[in-house]
């Protein structure tokens, strides 16, 4: 079994459709695409053709699609076979294929050839699974930005520009007997300070793309009838994915989904979290309580007229200390109040009424603000918790990195380990010939 | 020099047998037969000319920023070229002496003469080798097997294993402007007839090319309007064993610069320039380009820096670091007169640049055998290197390895987290050269803890398992590392308790008082803290004397988050590094590596996962490729086993 053997799949969804497509990607396909269309196709141009089977008999009739190496997806000779979408006649059009020596393609292959020919890198392929699962139609728009490399173009930016500092920096060290003080005269603090900028802009912008691809895990603490379920209706207003509550058991955590300006949101109950002697509902209790730790924030739900209830503040005494709290007074309309935020003292309390949808709009936008989702902001990553913790490493390294003033040989480490994290994102070595750029920049040597 | 005298060729059997013989005595060869009888192999060195033992054939100076590093790993191994230093050396400098202990480095200039003599003395005072002056022609080989040699009179020696240190000596092309001729080095002869035979034999040859500048009588040049550079008082000394009571009278050096009329002059002479008609085909280093080069490249710079140095204590000839040209003679002499202080300066010697045969070190293994023909190292300018330091690293290599490879034993060699040698033949073996490869410490990922102060504790313990460490040294060392050890241990366990602490102590010390209690090791790690302003704390008890053993406490507590660090980097990587890859794999059968990938790795044949990964052009993903590859074939042998 050599990289050059033929794979195949059926492409499209499974299921009743109007048009299914085989796609088969190898090494060379000229005799298998011969056998199969009884021609040979033209590349790149669209052909109506019969697909044939072992003995002449026509499987299907379609468009046939030739895109030899290296220009095509996977940079090997691709065929796209696209006929009617029945799953029979798919089966079949796939079965020709493998009685042409291909074999079925594992998850993902097609786009892990086309990593390994370099037709795209690491975050690049990572975002193709990631546009095909995305929920929303705002996680599939920044999905698709990171296909088309913008990720890794400002990932590449980021390193370029510490190469050259680098570059500056390894000739102070290696080069001390030229004229030229390279430290000095580069400004190497300003570069510094300019590349931190551009990197926390790059980590803002991959945490929002990770929110979008992530989710948002909400606490819900309340009393019964203190109006959930119609919260959650109006928050999700007319978005596509309405409530729709996913309970393993009755005792596992009770989670309900809804989605915000395309972010979406899993609230996690906190109904059941009560004192049991029941070995199972424990067992419910503990998981409930191990998806509160990894939760973004929480929300109470609080009926306005009776004020916070006992039990919900012992479940908040619970809640890990750094997560953000949004308290929500329920029915105002009930008082005759008008909603309103009171943000003051750190708490954000919100007065709304979940019944009348008065107040929805300030707990939308503050829900999302007390993670870190900024609203309408340009140029959204979508990035992987991978990415965000090589980022994390990158700013950490540059922040140590400014604080070695005058210790050139430690300056010279965090650059280097800073530059190892943002390369590991792309899972690109990149050239770092350090001293080529010496050479090139500046007369050394004696 | 081409032979004429085929008819009178004798075809003697050399009676006695050699474990060792290493062919070449410039800075590899008399490295490798001293490493080699150290060893206590019988070890011969061939030369053409013993008179040129220990040669410095460019410029008088050993060390600087990299290469100082090379030359004491090579001392800790117990090799010759930092004793040979100090014995020599007319001027001793610490290069980045304001910057950390990691990129400081020594540098010294050398007396010519008198680096010959230490370096001669040493070999011909070394048991166990034996010197023969005669220049090789052949090698006997039986099947992929190197069996001995075979010498221009036809003299027949047999040994175990052959350490060729060549040079630039193989196929050696001398240019000065429009006139070339064959030479090993301006004055020597080349050695056509081995370049010959090993190209018969299949190696993989190119071609370099380097330069030197033109001598200059010192007595025709006015030092006054040059500005003096000293040396370091108190001079420091290279060897772990050396001192500065060792050193000759020291020489101040010069810096003076070219200007825009010897610009001018340069650019006139282009036309009749090897290397600007085309006549030099090999590839020169840019790190050290030729005059020419910097002027041409570099056309915005209006004057470049030369550096006058003493050839030695007993002549007047003096080494001009910076004008290296193989312009006509005629270009050199006015291009030498325009510069400020040379205005009637007389050339001894004329600037030549050579062109030189040298061996893709990618055919070369770890141990710096070739991949080809067993038995057979090389070692030096050969594998596409330049530098003296250099060329002695991989000397005393190339030489324990032959000297292991003839007991049969395994292979030795030293990681790129160990010493600078270690990433100077990774370096060599995985990435190939585009230019002749000299030392920097931007090569070493791993630069904090290769540092020229712990060369000994990186290297010397294993020189005592290979042999080629002797008992003084041995002794000197390892009362050096229990001392370093107790000091440790006592800054570990004195506590300065803040009540006790005098205030004035506290400022004059630490910059401000404490607010706990601090280990006089946990103090000593603050970046302005030094050890000998600790030690007169009061309560710190009295320090060690010796200044070795200060400087190595002060630097490991100062360096300690750092080398922490870099150690876990290396434990990372070092599952892969022991992966090893068998030279027989052919990668084309191997499942989802790209067609350029599985190319490269058929050319490079890696040892390990680790060096895979270093080869230009293998992404992280072919390496996890590799991983499971490996993994399968594994299982696939497991079973077999156990069927």
């Amino acid at each position: 079994m050599v990289s050059t053997d033929i794979i195949a799949a059926i492409a499209t969804a499974h299921g009743r459709g109007g048009i299914g497509v085989v796609r088969v990607s190898g090494e060379d396909l000229s005799g298998l695409a011969n056998s199969i269309l009884g021609k040979t196709p033209v590349p790149r141009v669209a052909t109506l053709s019969n697909f044939l089977a072992a003995d002449g008999e026509v499987i299907d009739q379609g468009i046939a699609l030739y895109f030899p190496a290296p220009h095509s997806y996977t940079g090997q000779d691709v065929l796209e076979l696209q006929g009617h979408g029945g799953d029979a006649v798919l089966r079949r059009l796939l079965g020709r294929c493998l009685e042409l020596g291909a074999r079925p393609a594992l998850p993902g292959e097609f786009t892990q050839r086309a990593f390994i020919n370099d037709k795209m890198d690491l975050a690049q392929a990572e975002s193709v699974a990631d546009l095909i699962d995305a929920a929303t139609t705002e996680a599939a728009i920044t999905a698709m930005r990171s296909l088309r490399g913008e990720f890794s173009y400002a990932i590449h930016q980021l390193v370029e520009a510490l190469i050259n500092l680098r570059m500056l920096v390894e000739a102070t060290l290696d080069f001390p007997e030229e004229e030229i003080d390279f430290l000095e005269e580069s400004n190497a603090l300003n570069q510094l300070a300019a590349i931190s900028a551009q990197l926390d802009k790059v980590f803002r912008q991959s945490n929002q793309g990770s929110l979008l691809r992530e989710g948002l895990h909400i606490v819900l603490i309340g009393q019964p009838n203190v109006g959930k379920s119609s919260l959650l209706n109006q928050l999700a207003g007319e978005e596509v994915a309405i409530v729709t509550p996913v309970a393993g058991t009755t005792r596992d955590a009770i989670r309900q989904h809804i989605a915000i300006e395309g972010v979406a949101l899993h609230f996690i109950d906190t109904a059941g979290l009560r004192v049991t002697e029941d070995e199972v509902e424990k067992i419910g209790i503990a998981r409930t309580w191990s998806a509160i730790q990894q939760a973004n924030a929480a929300l109470l739900l609080i009926d306005a007229a009776k004020g916070i209830a006992s039990a919900d503040l012992d479940i908040i005494a619970k809640l890990p200390a750094d997560l953000p709290l949004l308290r929500v007074f329920n029915k105002v309309d009930l008082l005759g109040h008008e909603p309103r935020v009171d943000a003051a003292g750190g708490v954000v309390d919100i007065y709304l009424s979940a019944k009348t949808g008065a107040g929805i709009d300030l707990l939308h936008e503050h829900l999302l603000r007390v993670v870190g989702w900024q609203t309408g902001a340009e140029g959204v990553f979508m990035a992987r918790e991978r990415h965000l913790s090589a980022l994390r490493e990158a700013k950490e390294r540059l922040s140590l990195a400014a604080a070695c003033e005058g210790r050139v040989e430690f300056f010279a480490e965090e650059l280097r380990l800073a530059q190892n994290a943002l390369s590991s994102i792309t899972g690109e070595f990149t050239s770092d010939d350090l001293l080529g750029e010496i050479f090139s920049r500046f007369c050394i040597g004696k | 020099m081409i032979r004429t005298h085929f008819a009178l060729r004798l075809t003697m059997l050399y009676p006695s047998q050699f474990d060792v013989i290493v062919i070449g005595g410039g800075h590899a060869g008399t490295e490798a037969a001293l490493a080699s009888a150290r060893m206590g192999l019988k070890t011969l060195l061939l030369t053409h000319n013993i008179e040129t033992l220990g040669q410095m054939s460019c410029n008088p100076s050993i060390g600087g920023i990299g290469k100082g590093h090379l030359v004491k790993e090579v001392d800790a191994l117990g090799g010759a070229m930092a004793a040979a230093t100090d014995e020599a050396g007319i001027q001793f400098r610490i290069l980045n002496s304001s910057k950390g202990p990691a990129v400081r480095a020594t540098r010294a200039q050398a007396d010519r003469v008198l680096y010959r003599q230490a370096i001669r003395g040493r070999l011909e005072n070394q048991p166990n080798l034996w010197l023969f002056q005669q220049a090789v022609d052949d090698l006997i080989l039986e099947q992929d097997r190197v069996v001995g040699v075979i010498t221009q009179l036809g003299l027949r020696f047999q040994a175990k294993a052959v350490v060729l240190t060549a040079g630039t000596f193989l196929a050696g092309l001398v240019h000065v402007g429009q006139s070339n001729y064959q030479a090993g080095r301006a004055g020597d002869p080349p050695s056509i007839t081995l370049a010959q035979r090993l190209r018969e034999i299949q190696l993989p040859v190119k071609r370099f090319k380097t330069g030197t500048p033109p001598r200059i009588d010192g007595r025709s040049l006015d030092y006054s309007v040059m500005v003096e550079q000293p040396g370091d008082d108190p001079a420091p000394a290279f060897s772990f064993l050396g001192s500065s009571a060792q050193h000759p009278r020291q020489l101040p050096c010069w810096i003076t610069q070219t200007n825009l009329r010897t610009h001018d002059i340069i650019r006139g002479g282009l036309d009749r320039s090897p290397l600007y008609t085309g006549v030099i085909e090999g590839v020169g280093p840019r790190y050290c380009p030729s005059i020419e080069d910097k002027i041409m490249r570099f056309s915005g710079k209006d004057s470049h820096q030369i550096f006058v140095e003493p050839e030695g204590l007993n002549t007047h000839e003096i080494y001009p670091n910076g004008i290296s040209t193989s312009l006509p003679f005629d270009v050199q002499v006015e291009l030498v007169r325009s510069i400020q202080g040379f205005e009637n300066a007389h050339i001894t010697r004329p600037g030549y640049a050579i062109e030189y045969d040298f061996f893709d070190p990618l055919g070369l293994k770890h141990s710096l055998e070739t991949k080809l023909i067993q038995g057979l190292f090389f070692a030096g300018q050969i594998n596409g290197t330049t530098g003296y330091e250099e060329a002695a690293a991989q000397g005393i290599l190339a030489g324990i390895n032959a000297g292991l490879s003839a007991q049969g034993k395994e292979a030795w060699y030293p990681g790129r987290d160990q010493a600078y040698l270690g990433v100077m033949v990774d370096d060599l073996i995985t990435r190939g050269v585009v230019e002749p490869y000299r030392m920097f410490t931007s090569r070493a990922e791993y630069r904090l803890m290769l540092r020229e102060d712990n060369a000994d504790l990186r290297l010397t313990e294993e020189g005592r398992l290979l042999g080629v460490v002797d008992d003084a040294r041995w002794r000197c060392f390892v009362e050096k590392r229990e001392a370093i050890a107790r000091e440790q241990e006592r800054l570990k366990s004195v506590w300065v308790n803040p009540k006790l602490l005098p205030q004035e102590d506290a400022e004059r010390v630490l910059g401000k008082g404490i607010e706990r209690e601090y280990s006089l090791l946990d103090l000593l790690r603050r970046p302005d803290v030094s050890y000998s302003d600790l030690m007169t704390l009061t309560g710190a008890g009295v320090g060690v004397g010796d200044s070795k053993v200060a400087e190595q406490v002060e630097i490991q507590a100062k360096y300690q988050g750092y080398i922490a660090r870099q150690q876990e980097e290396v434990a990372r990587h070092q599952h892969y590094e022991a992966m090893a890859l068998p030279l027989s794999l052919d990668y084309r059968e191997v499942h989802g590596l790209s067609i350029e990938v599985q190319q490269k790795l058929n050319q490079h044949k890696p040892e390990t996962l680790g060096q895979a990964g270093r080869v230009s052009g293998v992404t992280p993903a072919a390496i996890s490729v590799l991983l499971v590859h490996l993994k399968r074939s594994q299982k696939i042998s497991d079973e077999k086993k156990s069927a």
